[in-house]
């Protein structure tokens, strides 16, 4: 970390590479497309490397504090894809995939979703990050997060309960 | 269904969406960020010149602006008796130094330091060899802002009323006078019909926001001159007879 934030670029390429790949996973489900998802992490890596100072040295907060440049990063690319054309993720065939399979339907439902309520869902499921690094990440307070990841949840599958969430 | 159930298929959901990430990936950033500057400080350095460059720039183009061409200010003759069917008012003599005429209209010139607005106090019209002449005084300074249009025809809309009107004549000039007033110096007539064979009718189109319109309706190709005397000051149309 010393190193990295006097200047060297292969510290700090060492300091995220394990970010990497659960950042890769948060783009690719906000833009719904590997090739700028991977676009919006090698951004999203330089611009940490330029803010780093921001950080000052809190090795603990790295995690939360790139996971959310990555989030602001797919942010910006929607924004400047102004003609609205998403493409759709290019999903590997899987027999739990199949039309009619629940993991099937939960994906459908889940690209029906905003990025932005599929933002919390990434951090808090697949990430499995506690509740107060979610909300560090969305910059909200820790029951706005869950409040978020609940509402999330019950937009792709409306009989859930709270219980069944956390 | 469980918690760990509903986590375990948002997860499948999440990973057939997102597969997984190409293995170039991690080269690709560790490649990005060793050719990347650390900080944004070249960004600043670009930023200052460009500063520096737009402060040359504008420099440049108020010391030589193309669009202030105005005319030479000369010096006050005495009153030309001649006949003026407006106000009497002082008249210029014609000096041998006077700018060429043109055909074409002229573009406004820049602002300078005149008075916001500047009341017309005078239209003095007279006839000499060559051109006719028209001089609009102004009460309080000298106009900073002249523009004059050649048209064909001499109809004019009116400003704000929208109406046109037709002056005498077979062509028009139209002087547009930015950051003046008509109104509250000027008494004399707002239509002059001076009975000269180029110079032929002068009426008032637009004396509102501070703009000042005069159409001209002339005889002839529509060639003039304009410039600008000063004490009193003096706003001078010559329009070419022959």
């Amino acid at each position: 970390m010393l190193s990295a934030a006097a200047g060297d670029a292969n510290s700090f390429a060492s300091l995220i590479d394990p970010l990497l790949d659960p950042a890769y996973r948060l783009a690719a489900v906000m833009l719904a497309d590997r090739g700028a998802a991977e676009d919006a992490v090698q951004e999203a890596s330089i611009k940490a490397w330029r803010k780093l100072r921001q950080l000052r040295g809190e090795v603990g907060s790295l995690r939360a504090w790139f996971l959310s440049i990555v989030a602001n990063e797919c942010r910006m690319t929607r924004r400047q894809r102004w003609w609205g054309v998403l493409k759709m993720a290019e999903i590997e065939t899987n027999p739990d995939a199949e039309p009619g399979g629940a993991s099937y339907d939960l994906r459908q439902a889940m690209l029906k979703l905003t990025p932005d309520e599929r933002l919390p869902l990434v951090l808090h499921f697949y990430l499995d990050l506690p509740l107060e690094e979610v909300a560090r990440i969305l910059h909200v307070s820790p029951s706005a997060a869950k409040s978020r990841i609940y509402r999330a949840a019950r937009r792709m599958r409306s009989d859930l309960t709270q219980e069944e969430v956390f | 269904m469980s918690n760990e159930n509903f986590r375990r298929q948002v997860n499948d959901a999440i990973d057939q969406i997102s597969g997984s990430p190409s293995p170039a990936l991690r080269d690709r950033v560790r490649s990005s960020l060793t050719s990347a500057p650390a900080t944004s400080g070249s960004y600043w350095i670009a930023a200052v010149a460009a500063v520096v460059i737009a402060v040359l720039l504008v420099g440049v183009l108020v010391v030589a602006n193309p669009l202030n061409r105005r005319s030479p200010v000369g010096t006050v003759a005495g009153p030309t008796p001649t006949p003026t069917p407006s106000t009497p008012g002082p008249s210029p003599t014609p000096s041998p130094s006077l700018p060429a005429m043109v055909c074409a209209s002229t573009q406004p010139g820049a602002p300078s330091s005149a008075p916001p607005v500047l009341f017309i106090d005078s239209l003095t019209t007279g006839t000499h060899t060559g051109y006719d002449r028209l001089t609009i005084g102004f009460k309080n300074g000298s106009p900073s802002s002249v523009e004059v249009q050649v048209q064909s025809g001499t109809t004019f809309m009116q400003s704000p009323s929208g109406q046109t009107v037709t002056l005498q004549g077979t062509n028009g000039l139209l002087v547009t006078i930015r950051g003046a007033d008509l109104h509250t110096d000027y008494t004399g007539s707002l239509d002059i019909k001076t009975g000269y064979s180029g110079l032929v009718e002068i009426r008032r189109v637009q004396d509102f926001e501070g703009v000042v319109q005069l159409g001209l309706g002339i005889s002839g190709p529509g060639c003039y001159r304009w410039f600008l005397l000063a004490n009193p000051d003096r706003l001078v149309i010559d329009v070419q007879t022959s």
